[in-house]
Parts: structure tokens; C-alpha cells; sequence
């Protein structure tokens, strides 16, 4: 029972000390959303000053554990916030302080406040989970050559719509995104008559 | 978990909290068939304020002897007023309308009441509290080894669950203290516009350390032990399942409490013609989207306390 102030970063994020970046960046999104100006669950407890407050050491913590050199000086700086761990490896399976997978509903990401989903940004999101293109095709068995299309937003040679909802589908899956998100925020960028 | 007087331990949930119309007595219904189904003895108690109707869940017609005829000492056991259901394992204790009302029910009479359910013979008791959260309804609701929320994605009913997690939550904490100048500051803290200034559990903590220091540890103490459930009932999207994650998480900001989220329940036509036909939708429509629900969640709950060896 401790003030926003007093929390550390993972438990501003409720992830492990050990949390993966791809974990990080899913407890960010679900964070973002819980204390988003649309969400029901928090108006009736906090007022606007507290959830300022809320989303901005989210913001911060987000910032901080996402950033290899920063996260590393922070868990030297603050021994107390990874107990156990002297030294932390950059990419360790993670334990999840509970474990979702328990709920058939767990792998629904959450909206990326305003972060649309266009090729470039996905990308960028892939780069940021440190997750290489070769990775989503050996697990999706999408070409490398579409799935480069698919972040170039090469429109020429994009395949037809059916296979490229399909595709959008497995991509964001391996990244732990919402699916029907990822299909929407990019299809919003096709030219009309490729949506039809 | 209760060990009772023939060696068998019992858990007992306490279904309540939210809005009226949530889906409480539906969920404590459906919920204690499946368990029943495991091969667990359940007992449903039906302690619904509003309108004690969990007959009506079960399909079976309004039963002659209720709750209060032990209180009234009509009948000399709690486990004379016990009705069989076409169930078998199932049983249910009706009608506790006049009983837990918090101007009537005197806390001997509660205790003793208490003391009763706990020594029925079962190993999974149900308690269906409705809505409201007097304090003979909070009381039950700490006094189980599980209190469960069932709430939709409706601002109203987030509301009227906050409401109540936060009237158990203080209780609690009122409970477990000693210093009567702490009980004191804790009721003071229920009303929003406290002259203490008191507007969340953090600052009710700077208060009571400024009074006891080993009142301070308790509360935070209680506040670490204290691990009520969560139903998402009714939920039409991804984006309804999610608010019970939120939900989980501003308690969390909030409480400083773990809720335990303990699954969704799909909004599903099924369930109101399950209930217009007065039959339970795990037996009506075993294969609904939510009677799955419903199984999913009764089957965390028997993993999380499994019966016991020989009971």
C-alpha cells in the first residue's frame, strides 16, 4: 500500500524484475489503457491530478525499462526494486508476477494510445522488442520478401487482401499484439479500392 | 478452510459486491453445479437481500423451511432447513431475507449463524449475498475464505463494486486494528469529504502511523492478505474482458491489494432463456459460449482448493 512515488518501476508496470521487453512493452500498453481518459475502472477512484500523476510515472518507467543502459543503471541504483539479482542478463524467459496464461482471454493486447498501426511504426515496434524479421517469418512461414512489403507499405506488391488480413493477423500475433488492431490501423492506410 | 468436526474440510465463497442485476446469484447457481459435478458436496446459501431467488436459478418451487426458521429456532439444526436439488451433491439453504439485515441481526445472532454454516457437512459452500453492503453483508464476505465480485462492464456497476470492496476493505482493517483512536480514523476515512482529509489508503496509512505504529503494520498486513476475486460477467468484446485486467490493476494503484481476476462470463441469450425456462444453463445448455465460461471458472476455483483426501 505505497504512494506512485514510492513504487519502483516494475511495480509501476506490475512486470518482473526479469520481464522480457516484449512483457514490458504489454504491461505498458494495458497500463496506458487502464489509466486512458476512456477507462471505466479508474475514474470512480482516483481524481485527474492522481491519474496525471499515474501516467506519468508509467511514462517514465516505460521509458526507463525499455532502455537497455538505463534499465541496467536503475536496477544497480535501486538493488531493492530486483532483489536476487546482482547483475541482470538482458533477455531471460520471464515469470510474470501472475501468470495470465491461465485465462483463454490472455493474449489480447491492448491499443497503443495513439500509435497507429502503419508499416513503419510496426516496424519500429518490432525493432523495439528486439524481435528480427526472420524470427516472424520462421514462426509465421510468411516470406521474408511480404513481410518487408507489409513494413515498407509497399502497396504495388502487396498481396490481395484476403492473404494480407491473413498475414497482418499472424504478424501481430507474434508480436503479441491485438490481431483485429493491427488489420484495422493498417488497412486504414490502404487506398480505398484495396479494401473493397 | 474450515476442518469440520467429521475431519473433512470445507471452503467457503461468498459471491457479492456490485450492482444489482450483475449476474450474482446466476454465477453462485451455475457455478456450484459444475463443482457439484466434480464430485464436490455443495451447498448453496442463498443470502440474497434484494430477493432471496436462487430456487428460482435451480427450478425448483419457493422451499417451505428457510434460514429463518433455525434463527427462530423453529427447527433445532441449521441442516433440517438444507433442500435436496434434482442435482445430486447439491443442496441448497433458502431465504435468508430477514436475516441479514444489518438494523435486525444482532451480532451473537450472526456468529451463531456463522458458526452453523460453517459446521454443515459439504465440501464447497456457495453463499449468494446480493447486492447492498451492510455490514452483516460485508462480514460474510470477509468471514469466507473467498469473497468473489461479479460485475459487468458498465461504469454503474464499477462503481457499485468499488463501493463495496472499499466498505469490505475498511471493515477489515477496522477489524484487525486495536487502537480505538485508529477504528475511529478508519470510519472517518469511509466518508469522502473527511475532515481528515483522508482520500485513499495511503493517506488513511500516514494517519494511523501518526497514532500507532503497530497499527500501521497490521493495516499492511491485511491489506497483503487480503485477496478478494473478480467475475467479469456479460462481456460482449476483448475491449469488456480487459476492463476486469484494469480493474485488477487500479486496485492494485489504489488498495494496494491483489484482486484476483478470476475469469469472464460472455453475454450470451442462452443464459436468459436458460433462466426464463427456471433451468440452470449448465444443464440446459452445457455447450453455450457461457456456460464454457462458467465451467472455466468453477474449475480454477476446485484447483485452487481441492478436496480434501477422504472427504
Amino acid at each position: 500500500m505505497r504512494r506512485i512515488e514510492d513504487q519502483t518501476y516494475y511495480e509501476i508496470l506490475e512486470v518482473s524484475p526479469t520481464a522480457t521487453v516484449k512483457e514490458i512493452q504489454r504491461a505498458y500498453e494495458h497500463a496506458r489503457e487502464t489509466f486512458g481518459p476512456d477507462s471505466l475502472a479508474v475514474y470512480t477512484l482516483f481524481n485527474d491530478q492522481e491519474i496525471k500523476k499515474i501516467q506519468g510515472a508509467i511514462e517514465e518507467a516505460y521509458q526507463v525499462l525499455m532502455d537497455e543502459a538505463l534499465r541496467k543503471s536503475y536496477d544497480q541504483s535501486h538493488p531493492h526494486a530486483v532483489p536476487g539479482l546482482k547483475e541482470k542478463p538482458p533477455e531471460i524467459p520471464a515469470v510474470a508476477v501472475e501468470k495470465r496464461p491461465s485465462l483463454s482471454f490472455t493474449d489480447i493486447a491492448v491499443e497503443i494510445g495513439e500509435v497507429s498501426y502503419r508499416g513503419t511504426s510496426l516496424k519500429q515496434l518490432r525493432e523495439r522488442l528486439g524481435v528480427d524479421l526472420a524470427t516472424i517469418s520462421a514462426e509465421t512461414r510468411i516470406s521474408l520478401r511480404v513481410l518487408e512489403w507489409i513494413e515498407e507499405e509497399s502497396l504495388e506488391n502487396l498481396p490481395a487482401l484476403v492473404y494480407l488480413r491473413g498475414f497482418l493477423k499472424a504478424y501481430a500475433s507474434s508480436l503479441g499484439l491485438d490481431p483485429q488492431k493491427v488489420i484495422d490501423g493498417y488497412l486504414s492506410i490502404l487506398p480505398d479500392p484495396r479494401k473493397k | 478452510m474450515i476442518q469440520s468436526p467429521h475431519g473433512n474440510r470445507k471452503t467457503i465463497w461468498a459471491i457479492g459486491g456490485g450492482k444489482g442485476g450483475s449476474g450474482k446469484s446466476f454465477i453462485t447457481a451455475n457455478v456450484g453445479i459444475c463443482l457439484s459435478k466434480l464430485g464436490a458436496r455443495v451447498i448453496l446459501v442463498d443470502a440474497d437481500l434484494g430477493g432471496a431467488n436462487l430456487h428460482t436459478l435451480l427450478g425448483i418451487t419457493p422451499p417451505v423451511l428457510s434460514l429463518s426458521d433455525f434463527m427462530k429456532k423453529r427447527v433445532p439444526r441449521l441442516r433440517d432447513v438444507l433442500v435436496p436439488t434434482d442435482v445430486p451433491n447439491l443442496q441448497l439453504l433458502s431465504g435468508a431475507q430477514d436475516l441479514l439485515n444489518a438494523e435486525d441481526t444482532k451480532s451473537a445472532q450472526k456468529r451463531k449463524l456463522l458458526r452453523s454454516i460453517q459446521s454443515l457437512e459439504g465440501d464447497y459452500l456457495l453463499i449468494d449475498l446480493g447486492a447492498g453492503s451492510s455490514v452483516s453483508v460485508l462480514d460474510f464476505f470477509l468471514m469466507s475464505d473467498g469473497g468473489i465480485l461479479v460485475v459487468t462492464p458498465e461504469p454503474t456497476a464499477i462503481e457499485n463494486t468499488y463501493r463495496f470492496l472499499k466498505s469490505a476493505f475498511y471493515r477489515r482493517l477496522r477489524q484487525a486494528v486495536s487502537s480505538t483512536q485508529v477504528k475511529a480514523v478508519i470510519d472517518g476515512a469511509m466518508d469522502r469529504r473527511n475532515e481528515q482529509g483522508i482520500r485513499n489508503p495511503q493517506d488513511l496509512m500516514d494517519a494511523v502511523r501518526r497514532i500507532s505504529e503497530t497499527d500501521a503494520q497490521t493495516i499492511l498486513e491485511e491489506a497483503e492478505g487480503f485477496h478478494p476475486n473478480l467475475v467479469l460477467n456479460q462481456a460482449r468484446s476483448k475491449k469488456d474482458i480487459e476492463i476486469g485486467f484494469s480493474i485488477r490493476s487500479a486496485c492494485q494503484k489504489y488498495f494496494g491489494i491483489h484482486l484476483h481476476y478470476l475469469g469472464y462470463v460472455v453475454y450470451d441469450q442462452d443464459v436468459s432463456v436458460s433462466i426464463r425456462k427456471r433451468r440452470p444453463l449448465v444443464l440446459e445448455n452445457a455447450r453455450s459460449r457461457a456456460a464454457q465460461c462458467v465451467k472455466e471458472i468453477a474449475s480454477k476455483l476446485a484447483d485452487r482448493h481441492p478436496l480434501s483426501l477422504g472427504s
